[in-house]
């Protein structure tokens, strides 16, 4: 088992910017263990770059990033899981070899473990009919299937997931919030992106982002009473944050 | 640099190289007939056993340089590479990965040419084949390493193609494959120094031609191998975890 740590993710007056535009504004925020956290915002409010950070794909130009008490380096990769916003998948290989593949690269070394978990994944993201089917003949929803199963192989204790529902159908999307559940349950920390309402219902506790920025942190009916009306929705409760500056 | 993170991304290109039935009948084929159209349209038998053992180490390079530049491309614009990058493998890991997994199909490749070419064509041959295995093998680890750089300047496939005249073009008219490099004027002789092909045509010449040894032509060797380090490095370098703002 990996260390239990008080917070999964720290993340201290953060800044990126691309060129002269800046993307992430001396961001600081905690991430406590075992919670679905997420990063809520319209699309350039700098959600794919605040995990592309907290990944340590992207360096910052101020502030620093822990995941689970360290450095986002290689050295901790194998603890973290990783879905980009693109399917980032191996079109011409089957499921199974493609979720193969990362679970080698994530060092299951066993072969007849490793042929299990590979197994067990694929019955898990519900493709076990499709396992042998080239991931260019999937669908976009399958796609995304594939590549949370390539994020999860290595069951590790800290996830990140950028827009995993994006293109999924309501019930697919239902299914997948039902496996984060089980993980969440299970000690695991996922951080997932999303910029629809409907997902970020599902959340324990939420950022909603703006301009890099993060304008509102809590849970989602925390978030929700803040607005001062009880049938406030969340899209109320993002509206109620901008306005309030 | 970890062996089975190396041997894990050979086999996966492998596997998506085999599983192309297209891409493996034109691997086999396009060399074929580019060899067929020199040993036709060159009457002179001379000219042929001077030409057709530089076209040897003109397509390793050719197609190294192509198949792993597109394939790396790929792997960019897919978010693959970006997968790979926020995983415990080191950037070594996937250059290896690249160079194992091209130079299987660069070294078959150089077989079916070197025997269509010694007894469908009747080229002559003095030298080993397994010497000319291991000089080509010098020559497609900088042609695949090559590639790899040269896939970070390009956006898609369109622009890649567009290093073959810029790149590989030169080399083919100024390392004398079709003329001695001694007959160009003084200013192109001193160019094609810094170019390695010329040193491909050389060495390949000197083994099948005058059957000398791997080390009679070890200057030729020395400088392919030290240009290939450097597009080792090139590449590696060129692959980054995190990319800075």
């Amino acid at each position: 088992m990996w260390p239990v740590q008080e917070t999964a993710v720290a993340v201290d007056g953060l800044s990126f910017r691309y060129g002269r535009l800046p993307v992430i504004d001396g961001l600081s925020l905690h991430i406590p263990p075992g919670v679905s956290f997420g990063l809520l915002g319209p699309n350039g409010s700098g959600k794919t770059t605040l995990i592309r950070l907290m990944v340590g794909l992207l360096r910052p130009a101020l502030g620093t990033v822990r995941c689970l008490g360290r450095p986002p380096t290689r050295a901790i990769a194998r603890q973290i899981g990783y879905m980009p916003q693109l399917p980032a998948l191996y079109s011409e290989l089957t499921v199974e070899q493609n979720i193969d593949f990362f679970a080698r690269i994530y060092g299951l070394r066993d072969g007849r473990r490793r042929a299990a978990r590979v197994a067990e994944v694929v019955r898990l993201v519900d493709l076990w009919p499709k396992r042998r089917e080239a991931v260019l003949r999937l669908s976009g929803g399958m796609k995304q299937r594939v590549s949370l199963g390539c994020a999860i192989v290595h069951n590790p204790p800290l996830i990140f997931l950028d827009e995993p529902t994006v293109g999924l159908d309501p019930e697919l999307r239902a299914s997948f919030w039902e496996y984060f559940r089980g993980l969440t349950r299970s000690g695991s920390t996922l951080i997932i992106s999303s910029h629809t309402m409907d997902d970020a219902a599902h959340c324990d506790r939420l950022v909603f982002l703006r301009l890099g920025k993060i304008i509102a942190l809590g849970s989602p009916g925390e978030l929700r009473a803040a607005t001062g009306r009880p049938d406030a929705s969340l899209e109320d409760a993002f509206l109620y944050f901008i306005r309030r500056g | 640099m970890m062996l089975s993170s190396t041997l894990t991304i050979a086999g996966r290109i492998i596997n998506q190289v085999v599983r192309d039935r297209r891409t493996i009948a034109l691997l086999v084929l396009v060399p074929l007939v580019i060899i067929s159209v020199i040993g036709v349209s060159v009457p002179d038998k001379r000219v042929l056993d001077y030409t057709a053992p530089a076209m040897l180490a003109t397509l390793i390079l050719f197609f190294g340089f192509l198949l792993t530049g597109i394939s790396f491309l790929r792997e960019r614009s897919q978010g693959t590479l970006e997968r790979l990058m926020a995983s415990p493998i080191s950037r070594f890991d996937i250059v290896g990965g690249y160079l194992l997994g091209f130079l299987t199909f660069a070294l078959l490749q150089t077989m079916i040419i070197f025997f269509y070419a010694v007894y469908v064509l009747d080229v002559s041959s003095h030298g080993d084949l397994w010497q000319v295995l291991v000089f080509q093998v010098v020559i497609g680890i900088g042609a695949v390493c090559l590639g790899t750089f040269f896939s970070v300047f390009a956006r898609n496939e369109f622009q890649m193609m567009q290093f073959i005249p810029l790149i590989l073009l030169p080399q083919m008219f100024l390392c004398g494959i079709l003329w001695p490099v001694s007959q160009m004027p003084d200013y192109l002789q001193w160019i094609s120094k810094f170019l390695p092909l010329t040193y491909g045509v050389d060495g390949i010449r000197a083994l099948m031609l005058e059957g000398k040894g791997l080390v009679d032509i070890g200057q030729d060797v020395g400088i392919l191998a030290a240009y290939a380090v450097g597009f080792v490095v090139l590449a590696a370098a060129s692959i980054r975890r995190n990319a800075s703002s």
